[in-house]
């Protein structure tokens, strides 16, 4: 596998999760979205990628989407998490932080044995 | 910044070229409000955006980050066609989808080739048993002068040797048809459950 599968592959599985992140804290349009997220990370390549996958959420019930107008010139579409939505991202991150410590323990044990 | 004449003639043209696309895969009611939401991006981006070096320059940044307008209609229609098609598993939804990869995707259509030759091959048999009571003497198993079976169907004009075969194929047939047809469509399922877990976003 090349670096680049590698990491588009790690962007791909952990992309989802960053965004019902971005919308834990309280509702967030698109853009505001996208923002977020290229500010802690550089998981959003193709800005206009980021849409379709709000709507996917939106259609599983993990996010609820609402359009707001006269909040700026132009209408904004406000994501929120749903019920179902919370309680899908506290799996998440559980099963994130548990993956990140095994494959820590794993990093951590190779470095001792290579000493 | 503001647009000028030209430069709101580019982001229509980028929306309308969108819209196009999207019409091809996706009901109108969510065309509409991709394209909504996609034209609220653009003009949240140029009303932040100051204008340097120059609108055309600005413009073209902000719809290069946003991603050509086919690019962008692409992972919307996977997002949703092969996400119903997963879901409901119904055949037009699979057969949407499998449409869809096959034309946008070399392995979608290679994927697509294989199983569409499949389908035809269950559909095959269970017309070939349907067609036995009719044309009893043109349909069931062809044989060579030596017994050796050439053709398993039907065949016009009726050929010189007997077809082998009595009116056993008919269930027979039938059982291999629906049962190749089931066999595929689960394929043709996992196919695209595979490929939603791989898609790029």
């Amino acid at each position: 596998m090349s670096r680049e599968t590698w990491q588009e592959q790690l962007r791909r599985g952990s992309l989802d999760l960053a965004i019902l992140l971005s919308v834990s804290s309280g509702p967030r349009y698109g853009l505001a979205i996208i923002q977020h997220l290229e500010a802690f990370t550089d998981l959003v390549v193709t800005e206009g990628t980021i849409y379709p996958i709000l709507g996917r959420l939106t259609r599983e019930g993990l996010l609820d989407a609402k359009w707001v107008e006269g909040e700026a010139p132009h209408a904004r579409k406000y994501y929120r998490l749903t019920r179902a939505g919370e309680l899908r991202l506290r799996e998440m991150k559980a099963e994130w932080l548990a993956f990140v410590d095994k494959i820590g323990r794993l990093l951590h044990a190779a470095e001792t044995s290579a000493r | 910044m503001n647009l000028s004449q030209v430069g709101e003639s580019r982001v229509n043209g980028y929306l309308f070229v969108l819209e196009r696309s999207l019409k091809s895969f996706l009901p109108i009611d969510i065309v509409r409000d991709a394209r909504r939401e996609i034209e609220s991006h653009v003009r949240e981006r140029v009303a932040a955006h100051d204008g340097s070096p120059n609108e055309r320059e600005a413009l073209e940044k902000i719809l290069a980050e946003l991603g050509s307008p086919l690019r962008v209609a692409q992972a919307y229609s996977s997002e949703r066609i092969v996400d119903e098609a997963v879901t409901t598993g119904r055949v037009v939804p699979i057969a949407r989808a499998l449409w869809h990869l096959a034309v946008t995707t070399l392995s979608g259509f290679f994927a697509a080739l294989g199983l569409f030759a499949a389908y035809l091959a269950g559909v095959s048999f269970i017309i070939v048993a349907a067609l036995k009571p009719f044309f009893p003497d043109n349909v069931g198993v062809h044989v060579t002068k030596n017994g050796w079976p050439i053709v398993i169907g039907a065949v016009w004009p009726a050929p010189v040797q007997p077809v082998r075969g009595g009116y056993w194929i008919i269930p027979i047939f039938l059982v291999l048809g629906f049962g190749i047809l089931v066999l595929t469509h689960r394929g043709a399922r996992a196919f695209l459950g595979w490929w939603r877990r791989r898609r790029v976003a």
